[in-house]
């Protein structure tokens, strides 16, 4: 029986622009667990996104498998695959993509409304908001928020439905130290309190510091898988 | 509302970038106003074609003889005249009814001759629907009682060189082919300002006619309806109603070259409003599709949180609807002040043509007037509304195409 949250087996995917074809993952093998804190690392061309892309569904390999939440991903169509993101994945991006013309609160409720949730929409967003102390900044649009309380926002996005897994593909790039340790720290606690499971696409140190496990890539292929002890990670708890 | 963020993320976007909304929406209204004014002008011009017609003694429809539209020979008459008035008579929609008797005859005075088509009417309906014999130069129209006289037109009597109160010697062929001749005196001259209308006048009773030809009857009736708007479906209720041998025709089979005429302008002015609908929906499917380009990360984003098909093209096509709105509001704003006084001036096109405005036996009035009224309303905002809608669809097309994976990747963005 799998009880993987993720299966990656064999994974091969090229990209062919009609004159070149460029390998991005090579017969990549990865499992994620339940509760992962995952920093998937490694040098810019080494698959991290390209693999980001095909555990969140949004692309599907060349050759191997890909099991979601014990979902073939190469035997679903694009519609359930959208179905399968909206209801079990969160997606927290580098550059936040918050939807601008809509408020915080609205961005957050968004998700809720696309999922078709019915009633209680707004005590859900608003609720999740002040966990992440977003409350006060509810009514204000993403151009009238700091990149730290923006990507705060988009955490809140990511995690109002409550899923299973969210991927975060370079989450602390624009911001500075402090935000980022903060970040790093609300998401450790989303984890500790909800039993998400978090992967990071990440160059970030200060990410791998928090990881509670290092998977590193280098051309297409895992190089190494470390998983840390409980104390190791920064911030974990004892 | 189920989607309620959904709007209002589609409503705000359209302020995103003002001044692009603003052109689009002036684009949309421009085109919108041009084909307004169009239909208001062809609409206007549709109308005073058919009321030129039915004022001319045409009528809207007419109650003829079975063969008549193929042998147009004025000999004919009508089965049992006296029922098909009454059946006219008493159906909801029909306005005004008068029953005329035709033939060929020969007009002489002197050594002076002119042939003419001599209308026998009931002179007490024909003052209903003819506005050519209310312009009198001379002497009276005919009544009822009335016996050997007659009204003819100013033209004639120019060319037979008479004077009211001369007697016009008449020859016409009579039932059974036989040449029957008689003498009219001359009771009225019109003039209705055309020569070419003066110049087929000549009007007797109904009964003047009975008796000169030894037809009985009348040969038609004309027939004017309350409402010309329902011309073709009140001919075809009268057609049931009369049961008979003789059949209910429109305008355009009585004076096909003018409904052909209509039919031909009104395909032209489709085809124009066509165009300018066509250039509308290019330039705002231009702009659209510039800006679904410039929000290519977040339709990705979109589609990577899980936002469905569907969901997309209706966020897509709510921006057109509202764009569309504001376009018909644009449409009405810019046309009104060119349609009003095209409604109420209209224009003058007897310089342009010059003389008569005649054709086929019909007068026609040369001030054009624009038809101006509530129907512009709904029409401004259907344009407005299919012109955004369908220039909507590719941008929404592409946005549906987007790869999802360009959320994830500055570089692709």
């Amino acid at each position: 029986m799998n009880t993987n949250l993720v299966d990656v087996r064999g994974v091969t995917k090229d990209f062919d622009n009609g004159k070149i074809t460029v390998n991005a993952l090579r017969g990549l093998d990865l499992a994620i667990h339940e509760g992962d804190f995952l920093a998937i690392v490694g040098p810019s061309g080494s698959g991290k996104t390209t693999l980001l892309n095909l555990i969140g569904a949004l692309d599907i390999p060349t050759s191997g498998d890909v099991h979601l939440f014990g979902h073939d991903l190469t035997a679903m169509s694009r519609k359930r695959r959208a179905g399968l993101r909206l209801t079990s994945l969160g997606f927290v991006f580098q550059a936040y993509n918050l939807i601008p013309v809509l408020t915080a609160l609205e961005n957050v409720k968004f998700v809720l409304e696309l999922q078709g949730v019915d009633g209680g929409r707004h005590e859900r967003a608003m609720s999740t908001l002040e966990d992440l102390s977003l409350g006060e900044l509810a009514n204000r649009r993403p151009n009238e928020m700091s990149g730290g309380q923006q990507q705060r926002v988009a955490v809140a996005r990511a995690i109002v439905s409550r899923p299973r897994l969210v991927l975060a593909d370079e989450p602390t790039a624009n911001l500075d130290s402090e935000n980022s340790e903060a970040l790093l720290i609300m998401m450790r606690e989303l984890r500790d309190e909800h039993g998400m499971t978090f992967v990071f696409s990440t160059h970030d140190p200060l990410v791998m510091a928090h990881a509670t496990r290092v998977v590193t890539l280098l051309d297409g292929r895992v190089v190494s898988d470390e998983v840390k002890n409980a104390g190791e990670a920064a911030g974990g708890a004892n | 509302m189920r989607n309620p963020l959904l709007a209002k993320f589609a409503l705000r976007t359209l302020g995103r970038n003002p001044r692009r909304t603003l052109m689009s929406i002036i684009g949309v209204g421009v085109g919108c106003s041009i084909v307004l004014y169009m239909t208001a002008f062809t609409r206007g011009g549709n109308e005073m074609r058919i009321r030129g017609i039915s004022e001319s003694g045409f009528g809207h429809a007419r109650i003829a003889p079975a063969t008549w539209d193929k042998t147009r020979d004025s000999d004919l008459r009508l089965e049992d005249w006296e029922r098909d008035l009454d059946i006219a008579n008493g159906m909801a929609g029909v306005k005004f009814t008068a029953p005329h008797s035709r033939t060929t005859a020969l007009l002489a005075f002197g050594t002076r001759v002119a042939g003419v088509e001599m209308l026998g009417v009931d002179p007490s309906s024909e003052k209903n629907i003819s506005r050519l014999i209310r312009v009198l130069s001379e002497g009276r129209y005919l009544e009822r009682e009335d016996e050997g006289a007659v009204v003819i037109g100013t033209a004639i009597a120019e060319r037979l060189e008479v004077e009211l109160d001369d007697d016009l010697f008449i020859t016409i062929a009579g039932a059974g082919g036989e040449m029957k001749y008689a003498m009219l005196r001359i009771i009225g001259i019109i003039s209705t300002g055309s020569r070419t209308i003066d110049s087929t006048i000549c009007h007797v009773t109904l009964a003047e006619m009975e008796r000169l030809t030894e037809y009985p009857g009348a040969g038609e009736i004309t027939i004017v309806f309350n409402d010309p708007s329902y011309i073709d479906a009140l001919t075809i209720r009268l057609g049931e109603l009369l049961e008979g041998p003789d059949p209910a025709i429109s305008w355009k089979v009585v004076v096909p070259s003018q409904g052909g005429d209509m039919g031909s302008d009104t395909v032209f002015m489709n085809i124009l409003v066509g165009v300018v609908i066509v250039v509308a929906v290019l330039g705002v499917a231009s702009a659209q599709l510039t800006a679904i380009l410039e929000r290519k990360r977040e339709f990705a984003v979109l589609i990577a949180l899980g936002m469905k098909g569907g969901q997309i093209v209706r966020l897509i096509l709510i921006e057109a609807v509202a764009m569309g709105v504001l376009g018909g509001a644009a449409g009405l704003v810019i046309g009104l002040p060119f349609i009003y006084p095209a409604a109420t001036k209209g224009y003058n096109f007897a310089d342009m043509m010059g003389g008569d405005f005649v054709a086929e036996g019909v007068l026609f009035d040369p001030i054009v007037y624009a038809d101006m009224g509530m129907w512009l309303i709904p029409l401004a905002f259907a344009v407005a509304l299919f012109s955004t809608l369908v220039a909507g669809l590719y941008p929404a097309w592409y946005a549906l195409r987007t790869n999802p994976t360009s959320a994830l990747s500055l570089r692709e963005a």
